[in-house]
C-alpha cells in the first residue's frame, strides 16, 4: 500500500531524486560508529518534548495565580496528565544530557573540521538554545524551588558589566521575579525558542544530509591510504538502528518516570524566605558551584562578574572551535585542544557532583 | 531453511512490538486530550452544582481553592456565598436554617446573611464571594467566584 | 450688570458663605483665659492652655465658668471671682463628682448633647471601691478627672483619650502600679494590693488581641472590673464576668463539678491578669499541667484528666498522620481536595473537644474526639486508595517499559539478521 501512495506522490512531485538519495545513502561503519546515534537520540528527545509540550499547552495557564494550580490540575485531573508531565520533565533532562554527549563525541572525533564547520556552529547554538529551554521551562510550574532558582539564575546575569542590569530586567520582565517573569518565560519557551530551533535544527540536519557522516581522523587516514571503509545502507539498517536507540531512550524515560516521578512541590511565595540548599538543575550546577567558590573580589574586580565573563569566553571559544583547531582537517588535531576538552569534561563532572554534595 | 520462518517470527514480533508501543503512546494521548470531568482548575471560581440541588433555606459547605466556602440559599431563593472559615479560630461555619443565620459550632459565633458578626467571639465579618448562575434556564450551574 | 461684576459678586458671596460657618463656631473665650493663659505659675496656666487646645466640652460651647463659676466678662481678678458670681475655684477631691454630675447626671440636659450617653455614672461611682474610699475621706483614690482629665477632655472614642480601650490599662496603672501610692491598701484577705497587674496583663492574649490584632472588643481593666463602678468582680462572680464573652465555656463550666469547688472560677487555671495562650499541656497529668495542682494519682479526676489529654493527643497525631498521607498522595499527582477539606473538619473537632473539656466530663469529650477520629480514618482510607492508584499507574508504566524493551531486543536481532545477509 505504501508503494501505491509513493507512486501517487511521485506522479505529482517527482520523488525520484529523493528516492535515489535514500536508496543509495550509506553510513560508514567503524569502531566509533556508535557515536553517530547520539545526535539521533537527541533529535528524538526534541520530538518528545515538542509532542508532550504541545499536550501540556492544552491545559497549562501562564499566570502567577494559576500556573501551579493548572499543573496540579494536569497531574491530578487530566487523564494521563501525570504521565505527560513526567515525560516532559524527564525528557528535558535527558535531552540536555544527550546534547552534551553528542557535543563531546563530535568534539573528540573532530567532526567539526572542514567542511563541517557550520554544522558545528549550528549545533553549539542549539545546545545553548536547549539550555535556555531548560531554564525557561523550569519556572513554568511556579513552585518554590523553581521560583528561587530563577531568582538566583537571573540575578547572576546582573554580573555582566555595563549591560548586566538591563539583561536582568529584560529577562525578569521587571526588577523582581514576578508573574511578569512567568509570562515572559512562557513566551520564550513556547514560541521564541521553538522558532529559533526550527531554523537552526533545519539547517543542522540539512548540512548533515548534504555532507554525510564525518569519520574519525584515523579512519580518514585509512581512506586516504586507499582502504575501502565498510558502509552500512542508511535504509533500512541505519534507520532501524536509529529507531532502536530511540526505543532505548524511551525505555530510560519510562524507567525514570517509574522510579523517580516528578513532584509538584509547594506553590511559589515571593515573600517566603529562600529555602536552604537552593540550587539550579544539574545542568547548571557546575557553573553555579564555580560562581559560589569565586571570592567576591579578585584583584579589585567583582568575582561574580569574572565568573560570568569566564563562562561567556568559554562559550565563545566553543562556538568557534573549528576555526581554532584548523589543522584538524589536515590530520593534525591540536593536542592542546584535546587536553582542554578532557579537562572540560572532568571539570563539568567533578563540579556537578560537588554542587550536589555541597547543597 | 530455518531462515524464513525465523525471519517471519522476528518480523511478527517486531510488528507486534511497534503496534503495542504505538498504542501505549497513542491511547494515553487520546485520553489526555479529551477534557476531564471538571473542566478547569478551581482557583478563582468553582461550580457548586446545579440550581435544583440547593433547596431554599439551606446551606452547603464546599471546597473553593484551598479553603472551604459556604453556599447559602435563602428562603426567597437567593444565593449567597462566604468564606466558610470562621474569623475567630478557623473552624468551619455552617448554616442554621432555624434562625437563618450562619453559625460556628466551636464557640457559638453567629453571623448574619451579609457576613457581619451578630454575636460571639468572631472579631471580623465573613468574606463574601460572588454567586452567578450560568447556563440554560432551569438547569443553571451555580458558580461561586471571588469578587 | 456687567458680566465681570456679576461674577465677582458671586465669588465674594460664596467666600462669605463659606466663612460664615467658621464665624459661627463657639470659639467663645472668657475673661478667665485672658489671664490664666499667660499665668507665670504653670499650675494655673496649664489648665487654661489644655482647655484651649482640645477639649470636648469647649467644642460644645462650654467655658471655664460652667464648672468653676465666676464672671467671664470681668478681667479684674477680684471682681471676676467674687463670691456673688458663684465662683467655686478648684473643686476638692470629694467635690469633683458633684461638679461633673451637675450636667452628666441630668438626663434632660445630656439629651441635648449626647442623647444615648448614660447619666448614672455618679451612682455607679458611689458603689465602686474608689467611691467608697472617697466617702471615707481617702483622697488618694481616682475621681472623674483622674481618668478623664479635667481640661483636655476627649471623647472615649478618641484614640488619644486616656480611656480609649488601648490606653485604659496605662491610665489605671498610673496609680495601681505605683507601689508608693498603693502602700497601705489591702486585699480582703489581708495581703497587700498587687501592683503588677499591668506587667501581667501585657503578657496576656487579651492585650495581644487589642494591640496587635486591633480587636477593640478584647477586654482591658474596665471590661472585667467595671468603669465607673470599678471593683473586683468578687469570688463567685468571675465565671459570669469571663462568660460575658466566653459564653460557651462559662455555660459548660457552670454545669461541671468544678463549679462548686473552684473559688475563683476560670481564674484557677487561666489566671486573672496574665491570661496566656492556653495549650493542651495545661490538661493532663504531667508536671506542666494544671490538673495535678489538686488531683493526684488514683483519684477520679486524675484518671479523667489523663484520659482526656491522651485522647486529644491521639486525634492530633491522627490528623498529622493523615495530613502527611494526603500530602504524599497530592505530591504524587492525586487530587486530594476533598480529603484536605475533611481534615479541616477533623481539626475543628479538636477545637470543639477543647471547648467540651470545660465541662470536665470525659464522656462528652470522647464523643467529639471519636467523631474526629472517624474523619481521619476515612481520610486515611481514601489516601491509601490514592496511593494504590499511584502504584497501579506505576505497574502500567512498568508493563509499557517491558514492551519497549521487547521492541529494543527485537530491533537488535533484526539489525543483526540484516547484517548477516549483507
Amino acid at each position: 500500500m505504501t508503494q501505491q501512495v509513493l507512486a501517487w506522490l511521485d506522479e505529482r512531485l517527482d520523488l525520484s531524486a529523493l528516492r535515489a538519495f535514500v536508496a543509495e545513502k550509506t553510513v560508514p561503519k567503524h569502531r566509533h560508529s556508535v557515536w553517530y546515534y547520539m545526535g539521533g537520540i537527541t533529535l528524538f528527545l526534541v520530538g518528545v518534548q515538542v509532542a508532550t509540550g504541545i499536550l501540556l499547552l492544552l491545559y497549562y495557564r501562564p499566570s502567577a495565580s494559576e500556573a501551579y494550580e493548572s499543573v496540579q490540575f494536569i497531574v491530578s485531573q487530566v487523564q494521563f496528565g501525570w504521565l505527560i508531565r513526567n515525560l516532559h520533565a524527564w525528557s528535558a533532562n535527558l535531552l540536555i544530557l544527550m546534547a552534551f554527549v553528542h557535543l563531546f563525541s563530535t568534539f573528540f572525533l573532530r567532526a567539526y573540521r572542514k567542511p563541517r564547520e557550520l554544522t558545528w556552529v549550528t549545533g553549539v547554538l542549539l545546545l545553548f538554545i536547549m539550555l535556555a529551554f531548560g531554564f525557561s521551562g523550569y519556572l513554568l510550574p511556579w513552585n518554590e524551588l523553581a521560583f528561587f532558582a530563577t531568582k538566583v539564575g537571573t540575578g547572576s546575569a546582573g554580573a555582566v558589566p555595563v549591560v548586566g542590569d538591563f539583561i536582568v530586567r529584560f529577562l525578569r520582565g521587571g526588577d523582581d521575579v514576578t508573574g511578569a517573569t512567568l509570562t515572559r518565560f512562557y513566551g520564550i519557551h513556547v514560541a521564541i525558542l521553538p522558532a529559533i530551533t526550527t531554523v537552526l535544527l533545519g539547517a543542522h540536519l540539512l548540512f548533515i544530509q548534504r555532507q554525510g557522516m564525518s569519520v574519525p581522523l584515523s579512519v580518514e587516514k585509512r581512506e586516504k591510504a586507499g582502504e575501502k571503509i565498510p558502509q552500512e545502507p542508511f535504509f533500512p539498517n541505519y534507520v532501524l538502528h536509529d529507531v532502536m536507540w530511540w526505543y532505548v531512550a524511551l525505555a530510560v524515560l519510562a524507567a525514570l518516570s517509574l522510579f523517580l516521578p516528578w513532584e509538584l512541590g509547594t506553590k511559589a511565595d515571593a515573600f517566603a524566605s529562600v529555602p536552604a540548599g537552593i540550587r539550579p538543575e544539574w545542568y547548571f550546577l557546575a557553573m553555579f558551584q564555580t560562581l559560589k567558590l569565586i571570592p567576591s573580589h579578585v584583584m579589585g574586580l567583582e568575582g561574580e562578574m569574572l565568573g560570568v565573563l569566564g563562562f561567556s569566553v568559554a562559550a565563545g571559544l566553543l562556538l568557534v572551535m573549528p576555526f581554532l583547531d584548523r589543522h584538524a582537517a589536515d590530520g593534525r588535531p591540536s593536542k592542546l585542544i584535546t587536553a582542554a576538552g578532557i579537562l572540560a569534561v572532568i571539570y563539568l563532572v567533578v563540579f556537578t557532583i560537588y554542587g550536589y554534595l555541597a547543597a | 531453511m530455518n531462515e524464513v520462518p525465523r525471519r517471519l517470527f522476528l518480523d511478527t514480533v517486531l510488528g507486534l512490538g511497534f503496534v503495542s508501543t504505538a498504542i501505549a503512546i497513542l491511547y494515553p494521548v487520546w485520553r489526555y486530550v479529551i477534557p476531564p470531568a471538571s473542566a478547569e482548575p478551581a482557583t478563582d471560581s468553582v461550580v457548586a452544582g446545579k440550581v435544583s440541588e440547593f433547596r431554599p433555606n439551606s446551606g452547603a459547605v464546599l471546597k473553593f481553592g484551598t479553603k472551604p466556602a459556604l453556599l447559602v440559599r435563602t428562603s426567597d431563593g437567593q444565593f449567597k456565598a462566604f468564606n466558610a472559615v470562621c474569623t475567630h479560630l478557623d473552624c468551619t461555619v455552617q448554616y442554621k436554617s432555624d434562625t437563618s443565620q450562619i453559625w460556628c459550632p466551636c464557640h457559638n459565633g453567629f453571623y448574619d446573611l451579609s457576613g457581619a458578626v451578630v454575636s460571639g467571639p468572631p472579631p471580623r465579618p465573613l468574606e463574601s464571594f460572588q454567586v452567578n448562575l450560568r447556563g440554560e434556564p432551569g438547569q443553571e450551574d451555580v458558580v461561586i467566584s471571588r469578587t | 450688570m456687567a458680566t465681570w461684576l456679576r461674577n465677582l459678586t458671586f465669588v465674594v458671596a460664596v467666600v462669605l458663605a463659606l466663612a460664615a460657618p467658621a464665624a459661627a463656631q463657639p470659639a467663645q473665650t472668657s475673661g478667665c483665659e485672658t489671664c490664666h493663659k499667660e499665668h507665670p505659675q504653670p499650675a494655673l496656666s496649664t489648665p487654661a492652655r489644655d482647655f484651649l487646645a482640645t477639649d470636648v466640652h469647649r467644642e460644645r460651647g462650654f467655658t471655664c465658668v460652667d464648672c468653676h463659676g465666676g464672671n467671664p466678662n470681668e478681667t479684674d481678678q477680684v471682681r471676676a471671682k467674687a463670691p456673688a458670681t458663684g465662683f467655686k475655684g478648684k473643686p476638692s477631691p470629694q467635690g469633683v463628682t458633684a461638679v461633673c454630675a451637675r450636667c452628666h447626671s441630668d438626663a434632660a440636659f445630656m439629651r441635648k448633647y449626647a442623647p444615648k450617653q448614660r447619666v448614672d455614672q455618679e451612682a455607679e461611682y458611689a458603689t465602686s471601691v474608689h467611691g467608697q474610699q472617697l466617702a471615707k475621706g481617702d483622697t488618694k483614690v481616682a475621681t472623674c478627672i483622674s481618668c478623664h482629665g479635667a481640661h483636655g477632655v476627649r471623647l472615649v472614642s478618641d484614640a488619644k483619650s486616656p480611656v480609649y480601650p488601648v490606653n485604659v490599662a496605662a491610665t489605671c496603672t498610673t496609680c495601681h502600679a505605683d507601689t508608693e501610692r498603693m502602700k497601705g491598701y489591702k486585699l480582703p484577705d489581708g495581703s497587700p494590693l498587687p501592683t503588677d497587674q499591668r506587667v501581667k496583663y501585657e503578657k496576656s492574649v487579651h492585650y495581644t488581641a487589642m494591640t496587635q490584632r486591633s480587636d477593640l472588643s478584647a477586654p482591658t481593666c474596665n471590661d472585667c472590673h467595671g468603669n465607673h463602678g470599678a471593683a473586683p468582680p468578687g469570688v463567685g462572680a468571675v465565671t459570669n464576668v469571663c462568660g460575658t464573652c466566653h459564653g460557651v465555656f462559662a455555660t459548660k463550666f457552670a454545669l461541671s463539678t468544678h463549679r462548686q469547688i473552684f473559688d475563683r472560677g476560670c481564674v484557677e487555671c487561666h489566671s486573672n491578669h496574665e491570661i496566656i495562650e492556653p495549650t493542651d499541656a495545661m490538661l493532663g497529668t504531667d508536671k506542666s499541667s494544671m490538673c495535678i495542682t489538686c488531683h493526684s494519682d488514683g483519684d477520679n479526676g486524675f484518671k479523667a484528666a489523663a484520659g482526656m489529654r491522651a485522647e486529644i493527643d491521639k486525634l492530633k497525631a491522627a490528623i498529622d498522620r493523615s495530613h502527611a498521607l494526603v500530602s504524599s498522595a497530592e505530591n504524587a499527582g492525586m487530587a486530594m481536595d476533598e480529603q484536605s477539606l475533611a481534615l479541616r473538619e477533623a481539626a475543628n473537632h479538636l477545637t470543639l473537644a477543647r471547648t467540651e473539656m470545660h465541662a470536665f466530663e470525659p464522656k462528652a469529650v470522647t464523643t467529639v474526639l471519636e467523631a474526629g477520629l472517624g474523619i481521619t480514618a476515612k481520610v486515611d482510607a481514601e489516601g491509601q486508595a490514592a496511593l494504590e492508584e499511584v502504584s497501579f499507574r506505576k505497574t502500567g508504566l512498568a508493563v509499557s517499559l517491558g514492551a519497549i524493551l521487547l521492541v529494543v531486543v527485537a530491533l537488535w536481532l533484526k539489525i543483526r539478521s540484516l547484517r548477516a545477509t549483507d
